[in-house]
């Protein structure tokens, strides 16, 4: 322990970026580092990768994560706690965010919103699929998404600024230097809106004003080929104004404030090529992240004041050995500190904290030319839970110079957070609703019993148990073909078993109405699919289509179904009869089908572009309605939509760019299912870069 | 007047499905039962809103006879001539705290047709107080569940009522709808009409008369 904080202020001096700097033509020879935390062309990687350039997040108009992540396939972006990410048909709880290689914190429901993150300065995303706990941890069942900021290299400075609907105001700076072995880069971005409302005459809004204010910083230091330094600083501001009315027993309660998080982002990196057949890197990480609200209800004496701090120190190494052409070695190990203290737990002196140990080792063989075989396995020994191991096997197998064949399977882990067990929450300002961490529910219950508070308890209450960690075993397999050099076809077939499954879910009702909620293991779920993508390059153009089919399924109500325990009404006759398999539609939230179509023009040597992205989602289960505990009604479900997006722009020879675009051209609304679509949105962004021109 | 001539039809029908379908009919020398629909029986409907605007009814229960099939005036409530009684969402049974009776029931998962006999270990509880009767109150409880966002409630399928009469004779009962005419409101209707149209429950019983605990053909 005393060595991991010497190493970490050692390190703190220093930095280095652990990504690549290859240049890449074609999309097969792209370099990706997620897959396997090491550098590898994508043609080579065994699971399921895709990257999203930095170009074309520019060109589609995004400002934050969450808009170019939820035009890929597959994904999709869930609205409760922010935008969040839905992927393999896991919740956005499963998928680990990386910050070029390091985790994000500040999981607020467990979900990072991924409005979040600026994307103004991002290189390339690399998105991961299946369980990479063997490699990351905690965290990565449904798989694993990395964002890759610009690295420090030539001189550079440009700026813009974008106004859209809804007074949405957002401006960024971006420059870098190179001074010999010294390099350096910021990014400054500022983004504001006055939100919107859904519902004429309401008197709060379905999203209040906000602004968000990134500053991301890197430097590094090149001591030779061989040694590099770096460190990056990142700090993110949020400030949304919160003005609430909520009615209790006839009166409308009013109270105004904000929510104010803050993100600190602090890493350092030392690599070290120790021969040409063993590197070597050391990283540091601090992050810290701050959730603020503070309200203040009118006509009370005291104000509301809810507070979060988290914290996650870790220093780790990772070493890569090459023993031959044919076989070659990752090993690593760190120690993780994390800590948090929260008003919503006990109170705000309380530090709840966790350390962690870890070592994973990866080893890849290629026994014959055309074929690879990668197995890895992570050690997370955990103070606060029982030891997990989390191994995978992946392979790679070229059937013919035009075709592969890629399988993985591995096991992915998450354990119980803080807020899972500890929290203790109830939202007087906002219909008064309380959410009880597993360890205290059942005492706190008993307390409101005892003040003759509770109205009644739901089946859910008495499935109240300690939580266990979350686990999964996930199998992909997947087919690439590539006919020509301009066309690729991509097909994967996916299963994920998970154990332990953790829900919130109601437990009480209190007699004013206000619900309890509290977590549960629900004891086994399954989500499986296929995905399929094809891609079409051809001069100016880039076609993509993609599609995702998906079941889930709690596999108790599976059973429960298959006993005959679960029911529906004949809703012309009112009679009851026994459910079928397939008229029960998995987990709620979860689209059985979903497609894009994403087309991106360049016209050569004019600096033009134009871009039509469309997205479709079939309907969703939303809640059960009946009573029964399944999704199955017609008006349990959400009504399937088309999204189009249209952007276009122009790269002047001078410098200066131009873009417009609009995003939902089909106005497509739903107040009750998704409050963060305001409907179309249309935006002016104008660009400058004053060093390097536009080359047509 | 409150219980409809609809289920003559079904009867009639479900009475030729046992004789085309129940061999062992012959053994038994009993009558068949009869399922019987009651509709837009009033549960005390909403009234007024008190001063922090919760509706409110008269207060006071509809008893029904399931041995009769009708409704029972209040003036006999004090009595053995109705089984069960509905005061919103709230059903009693003629027993305990609720009635002189030799009333009780409880509530099985599973379907009205599937009930055939009820076993013989089954207990029927009673109304032990307001707030622990034999059918117990409250949503997603018992027979209903209530959506605070839609406004609305739901009869819980595959829910069946079982219930001892006031002179302790057994039926079965499916509470079917809880809304005027057998039909709720869409979620998106006004909370005005879904106040003015609850409280009338559709409902399908069995009784079957000699005393056994037998409730199919």
């Amino acid at each position: 322990m005393k060595l991991s904080i010497t190493l970490l202020g050692f390190f703190c001096f220093f930095s280095a970026n652990a990504q690549d700097d290859s240049t890449f033509n074609s999309q097969l020879d792209e370099v990706v580092v997620t897959a396997t935390r090491s550098e590898r062309k994508l043609s080579n990687v065994a699971v399921p990768t895709s990257i999203i350039q930095g170009k074309r997040i520019a060109q589609s108009g995004s400002l934050r994560l969450n808009d170019i992540l939820g035009e890929q396939t597959g994904l999709f972006i869930t609205e409760s706690f922010g935008k969040g990410l839905q992927m393999q048909g896991l919740s956005a709880d499963y998928t680990l965010i990386l910050l070029n290689g390091e985790p994000l914190i500040g999981r607020m429901g467990g979900v990072i919103d991924l409005s979040r993150i600026a994307v103004g300065n991002i290189r390339k995303i690399e998105i991961v699929k299946g369980p990479s706990s063997s490699l990351y941890g905690s965290e990565a069942l449904a798989g694993v998404i990395n964002i890759i900021t610009d690295q420090p290299a030539a001189d550079r400075l440009s700026a813009s600024i974008r106004y859209g609907r809804f007074n949405t105001l957002d401006a960024s700076v971006n420059g870098s230097i190179k001074r010999g072995k010294f390099s350096a880069s910021g990014f400054v971005n500022s983004n504001s809106s006055e939100g919107y409302t859904l519902l004429p005459g309401s008197v709060q809004k379905t999203v209040e004003p906000f602004w968000r204010f990134t500053n991301q910083f890197q430097a590094a230091y090149d001591f030779s080929d061989k040694t590099k330094l770096s460190a990056s600083l990142r700090y993110n501001l949020e400030d949304i104004t919160n003005s609430i009315t909520v009615q209790n027993l006839g009166q409308n309660i009013v109270s105004a404030g904000s929510e104010v998080n803050k993100d600190l982002n602090f890493n350092p990196v030392l690599s070290h090529q120790i021969s040409s057949r063993i590197k070597t890197q050391f990283r540091g990480y601090i992050s810290r992240f701050q959730s603020v609200q503070q309200l203040d209800v009118k006509d009370a004496v005291v104000s509301y004041h809810d507070e979060f701090n988290q914290q996650f120190y870790r220093i780790e190494n990772q070493t890569d050995l090459v023993f031959s052409d044919k076989f070659n070695m990752n090993v690593g190990g760190g120690y993780i500190h994390e800590g948090v203290s929260s008003n919503r737990y006990d109170s705000l002196s309380t530090q709840r904290s966790n350390n962690i140990g870890y070592a994973f080792v990866q080893t890849e063989w290629l026994p014959v030319e055309r074929l690879s075989i990668i197995g890895g396995m992570r050690f997370d020994a955990n103070q606060a839970y029982a030891s997990v191991l989390s191994p995978k096997l992946a392979l790679r197998y070229r059937i013919t110079e035009k075709m592969s064949f890629t399988g993985s399977v591995g096991r992915g882990f998450k354990a119980p957070d803080f807020r899972q067990l500890y929290l203790n929450f109830t939202n007087v300002a906002a219909g008064s609703y309380s959410v009880f961490g597993s360890l205290v529910a059942q005492d706190e219950i008993k307390v409101l019993v005892a003040n003759n508070q509770i109205d009644n308890l739901t089946p859910s209450f008495y499935k109240l148990a300690d939580l266990s960690p979350e686990t999964s075993t996930g199998i992909n397999v997947g087919f690439h073909y590539n006919p020509v050099q301009s066309l690729s076809f991509k097909l994967n077939a996916f299963r994920n078993d998970i154990d332990n499954l953790i829900l919130t879910d109601v437990i009480a009702f209190k007699k004013n109405g206000g619900q309890i909620f509290s977590y549960l293991n629900i004891s086994r779920a399954l989500t499986q699919g296929l995905e399929a993508e094809a891609n079409w390059k051809k001069g100016s153009l880039d076609l993509t289509a993609g599609y995702q089919f998906l079941l889930t399924a709690d596999k108790d109500v599976l059973d429960d179904i298959n006993e005959g325990k679960v029911f529906t009404r004949d809703l012309e006759t009112g009679i009851s009869r026994r459910i079928t398999r397939s008229e029960y539609a998995g987990l709620p939230n979860r689209s059985k089908h979903m497609a894009n179509l994403r087309i991106f023009y360049e016209w050569k040597n004019t600096g033009w572009f134009a871009t039509a992205r469309a997205i479709w989602r079939s309907k969703w289960g939303t809640t059960d309605i009946d009573g029964n505990g399944v999704i199955n009604r017609e008006d349990e479900f959400a009504p399937g939509f088309v999204q189009l997006n249209l952007s276009a722009g122009k790269n002047l020879r001078n410098g200066l760019r131009l873009m417009a675009g609009v995003d939902n051209v089909f106005n497509y609304k739903d107040v009750v299912n998704l409050p963060g679509q305001p409907g179309y949105n249309w935006y002016l962004t104008v660009g400058y870069d004053f060093m390097n021109k536009h080359k047509h | 007047m409150k219980t409809t001539m609809k289920g003559i039809a079904l009867v009639m029908f479900s009475v030729l499905l046992v004789t085309a379908c129940s061999k062992d009919d012959n053994n038994n020398a009993v009558q068949p039962l009869n399922e019987l629909r009651a509709t837009d029986i009033i549960a005390d409907t909403i009234i007024g809103f008190s001063a922090t605007g919760q509706p409110f009814g008269s207060g006071k229960f509809t008893f029904f006879s399931l041995e009769n099939n009708r409704v029972v005036p209040s003036s006999d409530s004090n009595s053995n001539k109705w089984d069960i009684g509905f005061r919103g969402t709230t059903i009693i049974t003629n027993s305990g705290v609720s009635g002189p009776g030799n009333g009780g029931g409880f509530v099985q998962v599973g379907t009205f047709e599937d009930l055939k006999t009820i076993a013989a270990d089954s207990v029927f509880r009673t109304d032990l107080s307001p707030s622990n009767l034999a059918i117990p109150a409250g949503s997603n409880r018992a027979w209903f569940v209530y959506n605070p966002l839609a406004n609305l409630v739901t009869p819980i399928p595959g829910r069946v009522l079982v219930i001892r009469t006031a002179l302790g004779k057994f039926a079965k009962v499916e509470i079917l709808n809880y809304y005027k005419g057998g039909v709720t409101p869409l979620a998106t209707a006004s909370d005005d009409d879904k106040i003015r149209k609850q409280r009338y429950y559709t409902f399908r019983f069995m009784v079957q008369p000699d005393g056994s605990k037998k409730l199919s053909n």
